[in-house]
């Protein structure tokens, strides 16, 4: 539910700067790399990637997209329904509420010829409420640490996704290296933007956006804060006795201190590559170990 | 299906340069994607983008406050939705007019400054110079990095009846206005969506990178990280929406006067962490409060001490202090002979006639004929103390000319001239009002950079021609095409 409800955020704001940009943008704007973070490599369906309307409608409202907004928020909406016992009221109400938001045709229209920003931004806002409500209202039990770890896992699996497919665009396009604007739009994207300004003096360096997005303690967007997260998280549910950490706790402290530990700078893109796949495919292993040990049902 | 019909019932002003209309009232080719497109849109969906661009600037907190005011302090801009277009030819031109004047204004004050070759060749007259009230004697023999006096400069262009651009004014102390330019464009993109690229709009976002880089490396140390800050004169400016959006854009600190601190002729800044030191000043205080040691006495938006540590050259200032004297309404008269005397180049933007009611004659024969003339203060901004002749009663003009003779120095005219017009939507029909133009230009030790686009003003008041944000004027987006 939670990990969910944090990709849709991260969905919706990678939309938003994305269209802001496209609309800057003198040339053809392609979206192709923001597909690839969020269908995957292969699920761009027919859509034209050069048609802005047309790749928001299919990310946002489009059912026929497994990874769409709409499918996804259904997702949590079950979800919810199904573990209302750990939840409170108010929580089931503001997810319900999400989902007949994005399901509404008039939101369906207004996308296909109004201002988009206003849409995303009302999908967004019903995104905090999400969060917000939890804040205050959820005790701080089982159920929360779950929830919790369940976002955290999520959005760093994001940061390395995203980091990903933008410097993996570099190997075709080495320009992009020096491009700024690209640069600028990625932490924007992911809400970065002004904690770079205010530690990087020197202007946007593709080093310096992947420090940041790796290894900065203090961006709540970067892998290493998700994974410190994750720990504390996960900790608490050991400290209950909720949880037999086994595995669990090895595979999770493991990538805490490669990540923690590692140096980033000087790779080659095939190093890099290599490096975010491997801490990719730790975070689905995590992702999996949770599932077989509280979730399963054999 | 056309749902509206915007040409007819546009009543296109006489005598008058139209942005949109020729005179035979087609629409020109620049405007003819928007054309259509307004002509699609039904009167309800265009109110209802007027609306959201109000929520939007409202909510976002994009406001101003004018000091004499009764009417509550905060107010929206007023924004008008219909984009001002210029062609990538125009541009192209302006903008070489543009770096040219810019180039001999900051050759001008260098000069003024320390050799005063201008004045002793005879090009400009000395009693002109020394009877600025912006000419500080402070600043003579001052060494400023890179010899850059202006680093921002908004040039106020207008178009007469012929559609010829003419300076109307050069600002190049505090020239204010660049955050409308970028919050503009947001807007636009919202309103009028996929708009923008279907017209091949030249993007405005990289202004604040720009200017950033410029403040970087005019850091009279050189360390990797010299501190910028953005000096503010407080909360209760008018611009002061400008100085926080800035500031971020850039990720520089904010500051009030009393946030800094001179010790042993070196600026620093007051943090958590102790005294942090300071090397370059964006500063949006006015020369004459920015040190109350060496200029107004009472102020408390300055920093006392400032002046010596920025002659020592162990800061910055941004724009350079005294640059009043360049963009003397008196001294304007002389420009044209600046990029002659200068340059060695014919002027390609052209300079309103303007008399000096200074000089005898001229102030009879502007007095003859007032009520064709615009008299202005030399030293005055935002439209505050002008007398526009043709608009004005006999008791007002009697009373501005008793102002006048105090000191004739302080006064010019000029013509009146038209202004174009560009077509606003008001009431739910367009309707023709009065513009000009405000590019703004950033000069760095590589250059000078002029963002493509700028700021258009507009007089809201039907055949107004005062355009000022103070005098009920509003803006709208500029598109500069590729």
């Amino acid at each position: 539910m939670s990990r969910y409800v944090e990709r849709t955020d991260g969905m919706l704001r990678m939309l938003k700067i994305n269209y802001a940009a496209s609309q800057d943008a003198v040339s053809d704007f392609s979206w192709s790399p923001v597909i690839r973070i969020f269908c995957g490599p292969d699920h761009g369906g027919n859509v034209n990637e050069f048609n802005s309307r047309a790749v928001l409608q299919y990310m946002v409202t489009d059912k026929n997209n497994p990874n769409s907004v709409i499918n996804i928020i259904t997702q949590v909406r079950e979800n919810a329904r199904s573990v209302q016992d750990h939840i409170t009221k108010d929580v089931w109400q503001c997810l319900n509420e999400y989902y007949h938001t994005v399901k509404d045709p008039k939101l369906n229209n207004m996308l296909k010829k109004d201002d988009p920003i206003s849409v995303l931004d009302i999908l967004i806002k019903q995104g905090m409420l999400f969060y917000g409500t939890t804040e205050i209202t959820m005790a701080r039990n089982e159920g929360s640490s779950f929830m919790r770890i369940g976002k955290y896992l999520e959005r760093s699996i994001q940061s390395v996704n995203i980091l990903d497919i933008k410097f993996g665009s570099v190997d075709h396009n080495p320009d992009l290296l020096t491009n700024t604007s690209y640069w600028k739009h990625l932490l924007l994207s992911i809400g970065g933007y002004e904690l770079y300004l205010k530690t990087y003096r020197t202007g946007f360096e593709a080093e310096n956006v992947l420090t940041q997005v790796v290894l900065n303690n203090v961006f709540p967007r970067s892998v290493i804060y998700s994974l410190n997260q994750l720990v504390k998280y996960f900790d608490r549910l050991k400290i209950d006795g909720h949880i037999n950490p086994g595995d669990l706790e090895f595979l999770i402290g493991r990538l805490q201190s490669k990540v923690k530990y590692s140096s980033i700078k000087g790779l080659t893109q095939d190093e890099l590559h290599h490096y975010l796949a491997e801490i990719k495919s730790e975070l689905y292993g995590i992702g999996n170990a949770f599932n077989q040990t509280c979730f399963s049902l054999s | 299906m056309i749902k509206n019909r915007h040409t007819e019932s546009y009543d296109l002003p006489k005598n008058t340069w139209d942005e949109m209309f020729d005179q035979s009232k087609q629409v020109r080719s620049e405007y003819k994607t928007v054309m259509d497109y307004l002509d699609q849109e039904s009167t309800d969906e265009l109110n209802k983008k007027e609306e959201l661009s109000k929520v939007l600037f409202m909510s976002q907190g994009i406001t101003f406050t004018v000091y004499n005011s009764g009417e509550g302090v905060e107010k929206i801009f007023p924004f008008d939705i219909i984009p001002r277009i210029i062609t990538s030819e125009e541009w192209e031109f302006i903008e070489k007019g543009i770096k040219q004047r810019v180039t001999a204004l900051n050759l001008f004050l260098k000069d003024v400054y320390s050799d005063q070759f201008i004045i002793k060749d005879g090009i400009v007259p000395i009693d002109i110079i020394y009877s600025c009230p912006h000419f500080l004697r402070e600043m003579c023999n001052v060494k400023v990095p890179h010899d850059l006096y202006i680093h921002i400069a908004g040039i106020d262009l207008i178009r007469d009846n012929d559609g010829t651009y003419y300076i109307l004014e050069d600002n190049v102390r505090t020239p204010s206005g660049v955050s409308y330019m970028l919050e503009n464009r947001e807007i636009t993109k919202r309103l009028f969506p996929d708009l923008l690229p279907q017209c091949k709009v030249r993007s405005v976002t990289e202004y604040p990178n720009i200017l950033y880089n410029n403040l970087r490396s005019l850091s009279p140390r050189q360390v990797d990280n010299p501190t910028i800050v953005l000096l503010s004169p407080g909360s209760f400016n008018s611009a002061y929406f400008e100085h926080t959006t800035l500031a971020r854009l850039m990720g520089i600190e904010l500051v009030e006067g009393p946030d800094l601190i001179v010790e042993d002729h070196k600026v620093y800044m007051k943090t958590t962490g102790g005294l942090q030191q300071v090397d370059v000043i964006y500063r949006r205080v006015d020369d004459e409060y920015l040190d109350p040691l060496v200029f107004n006495a009472n102020s408390l938006l300055g920093v006392a001490g400032l002046m010596n540590a920025y002659r020592k050259g162990n800061v910055t200032i941004v724009n350079a202090v005294g640059n009043g004297v360049a963009d003397d309404k008196a001294v304007y008269v002389y420009v044209p002979d600046m990029i002659k005397y200068y340059l060695n180049e014919e002027p390609l933007l052209k300079n309103v006639p303007t008399y000096q009611l200074g000089n005898k004659d001229e102030r009879a024969h502007v007095f003859e004929n007032i009520t064709n003339m615009v008299i202005k203060q030399t030293n005055g901004s935002g439209g505050y103390g002008m007398l526009m002749g043709h608009a004005a009663t006999p008791e007002e003009i009697d009373a501005y000319k008793v102002e006048v003779m105090k000191d004739p120095r302080q006064f010019i005219a000029q013509p009146t001239i038209s202004l174009s017009s560009a077509p606003c939507y008001m009431h739910g029909v367009l309707q023709p009002r009065r513009v000009d133009f405000r590019p703004f230009a950033l000069c760095g030790p590589d250059g000078i950079t002029i963002v493509p686009g700028g700021l258009t003003r507009v007089a809201l008041k039907e055949g107004s021609l005062v355009v000022n944000s103070s005098q009920g004027g509003g803006s709208k987006d500029t598109w500069v095409l590729s």
